[in-house]
């Protein structure tokens, strides 16, 4: 069925990237940003590729959050607790999407000890919910360029795992499993492997990954 | 927001702050807006839902696209499509909000684990079923041998507040008359009065 998804600070290069795809699925997104011409930019963006997309913005994160089934904080790793304590007692039981790469600010490094991750901070502010590690493996600028992209999913719910996988599989990716939520420290460090290879190469970020699996 | 809950729950059984605080962890808090879905048909009913404030109607679509509302859940009521929640069966009824809505969603494994911790919640929802039951009897009974204006009466004493909050199209849907036949019955007792 049709899901509700709330995507917080959809403004960003991330939230907005990760709203068009999972509008152009068909589901209902409410969009929320504390940057509000940034959201309309979002808006204004999705509705020109997709004039029937089914989306809107909300003002309101503990109102969005209340209303969907599954939630995205697209920010910056520094508020997810401030935004997890805004949102908790209306996310009991749902899905909270962790896309958050804790990065310092050259990002050369995690800002996690190495016995953590930035999906299981966010589970240790909202333990009953179901946190469930994904898309932060992407590049938001790729988002619609490469299809079968590998999305990487880690997460302790059986069903919030095989619900997001159906999610990123609507949107065109591949979705990879990659086993419990303790699975997003090697998730999270990923993108370090990206970014560095960016580098060198001297292009802007971008870019995904894709398992390749001999034939046998 | 669980304020409605839990006096619904003490009417029946007894339950300690601590109860009402695991509840809490289990309850799933949700908006629905005016004419969206908790379920439609043909999906599995994953969770009962208790109605905190608005009001959902469960309801078949027959084969002509006609309407036959089984429900009506107004605040302080339960409703779900209990054969499929029960079975995992599909679920032969939609439900939909007729005015925007909150609800608390309870699923079946939260459900399990809820009868575990706290067993007299096996009760609660047990005295649920019971009246449930008598009541769905009841309207049985009524459907299959009272006369429309009879049926119309007795919706009347029994839910005064529904009938004035409901479209007279879905009050008839719900018991199976026509529109006009309200209408008609309506008229005359204008009339009579």
């Amino acid at each position: 069925m049709k899901k509700t998804i709330a995507v917080i600070g959809a403004g960003g290069a991330m939230g907005s990237a990760l709203s068009k795809s999972l509008a152009a699925s068909g589901h209902h997104i409410l969009l929320m940003d504390k940057d509000s011409e940034k959201c309309h930019k979002t808006y204004d963006s999705i509705l020109s590729e997709l004039p029937n997309a089914d989306i809107e913005i909300l003002n309101c994160i503990h109102e969005g959050s209340w209303e969907a089934d599954v939630i995205i904080p697209a920010v910056a790793y520094e508020v997810q607790r401030e935004i997890a304590d805004y949102i908790k007692d209306v996310v009991t039981g749902k899905i909270v999407i962790s896309l958050i790469n804790p990065m310092n600010e050259d990002k050369s490094k995690l800002l996690t000890s190495p016995l953590s991750s930035a999906a299981e901070e966010l589970q240790n502010y909202l333990p009953y919910s179901k946190v469930v590690k994904a898309f932060n493996t992407i590049s938001p600028s790729d988002f619609k360029n490469i299809s079968n992209a590998d999305c990487f999913i880690a997460g302790d719910d059986e069903i919030a795992v095989a619900t997001v996988s159906s999610l990123a599989k609507d949107s065109g990716m591949m979705p990879q499993l990659a086993g419990n939520l303790s699975a997003s420290r090697t998730l999270e460090g990923m993108i370090l492997i990206l970014i560095q290879s960016c580098r060198k190469n001297n292009i802007s970020e971008s870019g995904c990954f894709k398992i390749l699996i001999p034939k046998t | 927001m669980f304020d409605l809950l839990f006096e619904n729950i003490e009417r029946k059984i007894e339950i300690t702050e601590e109860d009402k605080a695991f509840c809490k962890t289990l309850f799933i808090p949700k908006k629905l807006r005016k004419k969206q879905y908790l379920l439609q048909a043909g999906d599995i009913a994953e969770y009962v839902a208790f109605v905190n404030k608005g009001l959902l109607r469960s309801y078949s679509v027959d084969e002509k696209g006609e309407e036959h509302i089984i429900q009506f859940a107004p605040e302080d009521w339960w409703i779900t499509d209990m054969n499929s929640f029960l079975t995992c069966e599909e679920a032969i009824y939609n439900i939909d909000a007729l005015e925007d809505t909150e609800i608390l969603l309870l699923d079946k494994p939260s459900q399990d684990k809820l009868f575990e911790h706290i067993p007299k919640f096996e009760r609660y929802f047990r005295i649920l079923i019971q009246a449930s039951f008598v009541a769905m009897h009841k309207r049985l009974l009524s459907t299959i041998t009272n006369t429309a204006e009879e049926k119309y009466m007795r919706m009347l004493k029994t839910y005064p507040d529904l009938v004035q909050r409901v479209p007279q199209h879905m009050i008839a849907s719900f018991l199976g008359i026509k529109p006009e036949t309200i209408s008609r019955i309506r008229k005359k007792q204008a009339s009579n009065s």
